[in-house]
């Protein structure tokens, strides 16, 4: 209840995660009337600092502040602080003398929401910073997952893809493993980064490079998405190998069990880390990831902002 | 002025000299040696003007030699001018500092180096060697004009903070540089392998999702001009050793009789990458995991040395997670390197310690962690830090005043600075037991970007003298008498001492 | 310790509360549209005594739902964040006849944002108020239609609705502030 930030999943009990996923239950029961707004923020001011383009993430935070009544503003720039000229701790001050009570983030560069936290009176909620972390987004997959399969102990939890990069992993991980459940990370070698002998060394967390073998057993399959500068870099040979291999492919979606939910950060690159097939099948729960985010990042407001 | 320096505890590496007694430093030289068997002696009078410093309980060696610090002039002034630097310099004991070429323009050829001699001429608080860029521009294709830099006073080749990548390049450079006897040296850093890398890659990169740099990145560099070395028979000298194999290397190469030196930084030998994550929780794993291919014992050196009742040193809690005055080049290592390099330096792999002064900005270092400037500014916690390992048992204090002192002039292929009479009267007194909290804002360089604010040092210099004149002297050290000669507690050499 | 005293025995309590069923039956003859919605913690117990008492002597069981009021609340940004309760109503409120149930009557702002809430999830024709207690030092023009027992208490009492359901006994005590000891 004291937590001033939500910048990472890292530093967060089993029963304060639980306390979130109960409130965000609190916050759908809001969603699904016919009238989507509560007073409880009103009069406060929330800034959406997006420094990175992210339409979707964005407008997930601006629908659940304005459900819970705050106001809310968008500053967007792209770019880093440095490459603008302009420094992200002056640009806090600024929306802290504009009278900005709280800040959700949004950045290219791991860290900058500690940056942030320094120099703001308020509040400050991650909406993912670089490779670091994105809590929001792990916290909606926790409740997603729970709500579909009733607890998240004991489940094995597939994240197919390119870890090494991937903000939402890092988040997951953390937040999946503290809640009971075990993490596999399947991905070639160089997605993993090449020190992911460490990352097996983890608790709760298996490595594979193999996806049919990690699929064995699992509860949940999370596919991330492939960005096409990574061939450029040399992570990976083609996309097409890279799909047949890694790729929820309609192969694969019919050796799944019909329990097994296919879950994606989105946006999704159909046809390469996911056919459309899975996209869209019973099984697949990424719409329900979207729905549930605006809760999430209600409970999230409110919780910090209340 | 003279001085009587009195009652010091007197370290003189280059003699084999460990004893308390008193200096006299007349005309800017040292005048005599007076050891324990001739206290009490007379004298005789001494020279008319001649001040007494009463040096009771502190350590009274020869001034230190810095092999690496940039001192910004000219072109980046705001980070560091020559002023600045070298009163950051003797405050921190350094009587003499090897400015690196990373100016702008870049020290490649002899009219820039006139140019700094020249301010350095002026404005300098301790001696200023020069170190020439090996390429030009720093660009790592063509050479420069290394017999005219020698000239104008360059005792070294460096490109200061890059590496050439090109192997036929550095071949070149350490051929043509052994005619003149000059070491070249290597900073070691195959970029290719760690593109944007914002800290070393290991366990605590991949928990902060910071790019990395993997500890290879440095010794395919090391390797690679370490066979170049032998090959031209020059002189190579490996600036900032920061791994654990780095090290394995050059202990290798001096084994086989490589002319091959190097130098770690007081931060390298004393943090490790755990200081990038400030108040996070270290990664749910054995620290000691770091590099796979060079498993040690691994200590967990967050919060070490409460065995001596000393509260919160070196404790990397302070920061903020993401604190940008970690970040420096090459990065803070694993554990298993920090142990490595002290292995090193006390068996005589490297020859010295090196500030690695690097000053920066504030609008350089305040931004995301990513985009923050590499550097730390060091050259006044530099003793304190390196007395850290003192205090912990982990080097004895003679060897580190070695380190700071004949190993570097060693590298430079210089006679080593002592305190033998008639040499130049280039003398440090520090009082190793002293306790001090680092404060950014009593810094005396212009760049204040330390991880150390706030922390708890302990030894700190309190007169430096260049030339026989004082440089430095902290409040009104050693006007008053402290009473007889104090035995150190920090090492036995002088435990019995009455 | 004398500063503790029972206001209402288990008795007495269930008297109260079949005194208000009746109310409630007469006031809303017929008892067609009627929805009786607890306020969490203790309303909704007290709001399911009240329709198995009126069950027992109509024959008709009323729909029962509960309102979390904790986002409504005004006093969010003096007290800190609140932890959020379930809402559940299984039925439309718009031409239903909401009968709010709460333990304690005090300044009338729990029931002030109960409205606002109520508002948000239909209209209903009419919203009544039942409470156990009536405690006085209202706040705001809120008078409750049903009242189980007026109390006249200052404002450095506590009162204090204790139910089986939740406490494992029934009564209703007073006590007083540590401060006027």
């Amino acid at each position: 209840m004291s937590r001033r930030h939500m910048i990472d999943l890292d530093q967060i009990s089993a029963e304060e995660i639980e306390e979130i996923l109960v409130t965000t239950d609190s916050m759908k029961e809001v969603l699904s009337r016919e009238i989507k707004q509560v007073p409880a923020l009103r009069g406060r001011t929330v800034v959406n600092m997006f420094f990175e383009e992210s339409t979707r993430t964005r407008i997930s935070f601006e629908l659940a502040a304005r459900a819970l009544s705050a106001n809310i503003v968008n500053f967007t720039a792209r770019g880093s602080s440095v490459e603008k000229g302009e420094s992200l701790i002056d640009t806090v001050r600024t929306l802290q003398a504009l009278g900005a009570d709280m800040v959700v983030i949004r950045h290219s560069q791991s860290g900058a929401p500690y940056l942030v936290a320094q120099h703001f009176h308020g509040p400050v909620i991650n909406a993912g910073d670089g490779r670091h972390a994105h809590p929001s987004q792990a916290l909606l997959d926790l409740f997603t997952i729970r709500e579909r399969l009733g607890q998240l102990a004991g489940l094995k939890v597939v994240i197919v893809g390119d870890i090494l990069h991937s903000r939402v992993a890092r988040s997951d991980i953390w937040g999946l493993t503290r809640m009971g459940a075990h993490v596999t990370l399947c991905a070639p070698p160089t997605l993993l980064g090449p020190s992911h002998y460490w990352l097996a060394t983890w608790p709760g967390i298996s490595i594979s490079h193999r996806l049919d073998a990690a699929l064995e057993g699992a509860d949940v399959v999370m596919a991330l998405r492939i960005q096409k500068e990574r061939m450029q870099g040399g992570l990976l040979p083609s996309l097409r190998e890279y799909s047949r291999h890694y790729g929820l492919t309609p192969e694969r979606l019919a050796r799944l069990g019909e329990h097994t939910l296919i879950m994606h950060p989105g946006p999704m690159n159909e046809g390469v880390e996911i056919s459309p097939e899975a996209a869209t099948a019973p099984n697949s729960v990424i719409e329900a990831q979207v729905t549930n985010g605006v809760a999430v990042r209600m409970a999230l407001l409110y919780r910090l902002g209340g | 002025m003279n001085y009587l320096i009195r009652n010091g505890s007197i370290i003189d590496p280059a003699r084999r000299v460990a004893t308390v007694g008193d200096v006299l430093v007349v005309d800017g030289k040292v005048e005599r040696l007076i050891d324990m068997a001739e206290m009490g002696v007379d004298l005789g009078p001494l020279p008319e003007g001649t001040e007494v410093i009463h040096a009771g309980g502190c350590v009274v060696a020869p001034g230190f030699t810095d092999l690496h610090a940039e001192l910004g002039e000219p072109g980046y002034e705001q980070r560091e001018t020559i002023a600045t630097g070298t009163r950051a310099a003797v405050q921190g004991g350094f009587t003499m500092v090897c400015a690196m070429p990373n100016t702008n323009p870049v020290l490649d050829c002899a009219a820039v180096a006139h140019q700094v001699a020249a301010i350095a001429q002026r404005e300098a608080q301790g001696h200023v060697a020069l170190i020439g860029a090996i390429t030009q521009g720093r660009e790592g294709k063509i050479l420069t004009e290394m017999i005219e830099l020698a000239e104008a006073g360059c005792i070294a080749f460096s490109d200061a903070g890059r590496t050439i990548l090109d192997a036929g390049v550095m071949r070149n450079a350490l051929a043509y540089a052994a005619a003149l006897n000059l070491p070249v040296m290597s900073h070691c850093e195959d970029s290719r392998l760690g593109l944007n890398w914002a800290m070393h890659e290991g366990a605590v990169s991949m928990r902060l999702g910071l790019p990395g740099l993997p500890a290879a990145a440095e010794e395919i560099i090391i390797a690679r001009d370490i066979a170049l070395a032998e090959d031209t028979r020059a002189h190579l000298h490996i600036c900032q050793v920061s791994t654990a194999a780095g090290v394995a290397l050059i202990r290798a190469a001096k084994e086989r009789g490589v002319h091959v030196t190097a130098q770690v930084s007081p931060y390298h030998l004393t943090l490790s990458d755990t200081w990038v994550l400030g108040t996070l929780a270290p990664p749910p794993l054995p620290l000691s995991a770091a590099t796979p291919t060079h498993r040690g014992k691994g200590k967990n050196r967050r919060n070490t040395a409460p065995e001596l009742g000393l509260p919160s040193w070196l404790n990397p809690n302070l920061l903020p997670p993401y604190d940008s005055s970690t970040r420096v080049r090459p990065p803070l290592r694993s554990e298993q390197d920090v142990e490595a390099l002290i292995a090193g330096l006390n068996d005589g792999t490297i020859d010295a310690i090196a500030s690695g002064h690097a000053p920066r900005t504030r609008v350089e270092k305040e931004c995301e962690y990513g985009v923050a400037a590499p550097g730390i500014s060091s050259l006044e916690t530099a003793l304190g830090l390196v007395l850290t390992l003192v205090h912990r048992g982990e080097m004895d204090l003679v060897n580190t005043v070695a380190r700071l002192t004949e190993g570097p002039a060693q590298v430079m292929g210089r006679s080593p600075a002592t305190l033998r009479p008639g040499s130049r009267a280039d003398i440090v007194i520090f009082d190793p037991d002293r306790m001090w909290t680092v404060e950014r804002s009593q810094l005396a360089s212009l760049s204040k970007s330390t991880p150390l604010q706030g922390q708890q040092l302990k030894g700190q210099v309190m007169l430096t003298m260049v030339s026989g004149q004082v440089a430095f002297r902290r409040g009104e050290f050693g006007m008053h008498g402290r009473g007889g000669p104090q035995s150190s507690k920090i090492t036995g050499i002088f435990g019995n001492v009455e | 310790m004398n500063n503790r005293k029972q206001i209402l025995t288990p008795d007495e309590m269930r008297r109260a509360l079949v005194r208000i069923a009746h109310e409630i039956d007469e006031r809303n003859g017929g008892l067609q549209n009627v929805i009786l919605v607890g306020i969490p913690r203790r309303g909704v117990p007290l709001a399911e005594r009240i329709a198995a008492t009126i069950a027992d002597f109509e024959g008709v069981l009323l729909p029962v739902g509960q309102l979390d009021i904790t986002l409504y609340r005004d006093d969010l940004r003096r007290r800190g964040m609140a932890e959020v309760g379930k809402t559940s109503i299984q039925h439309d409120l718009t031409a239903k006849v909401v009968v709010l149930v709460d333990d304690v009557l005090y300044t009338g702002r729990t029931v002030r944002a109960a409205l606002d809430a109520i508002a948000d999830l239909g209209r209903p024709d009419c919203i009544q108020l039942a409470v156990l207690i009536d405690r006085g030092h209202r706040e705001l023009p809120i008078r409750a239609d049903f009242v189980g027992k007026n109390v006249p208490t200052s404002r450095s009492e506590h009162v204090m609705v204790h139910l089986r359901e939740i406490d494992g006994e029934d009564e209703v005590v007073i006590e007083r502030t540590k401060a006027e000891q």
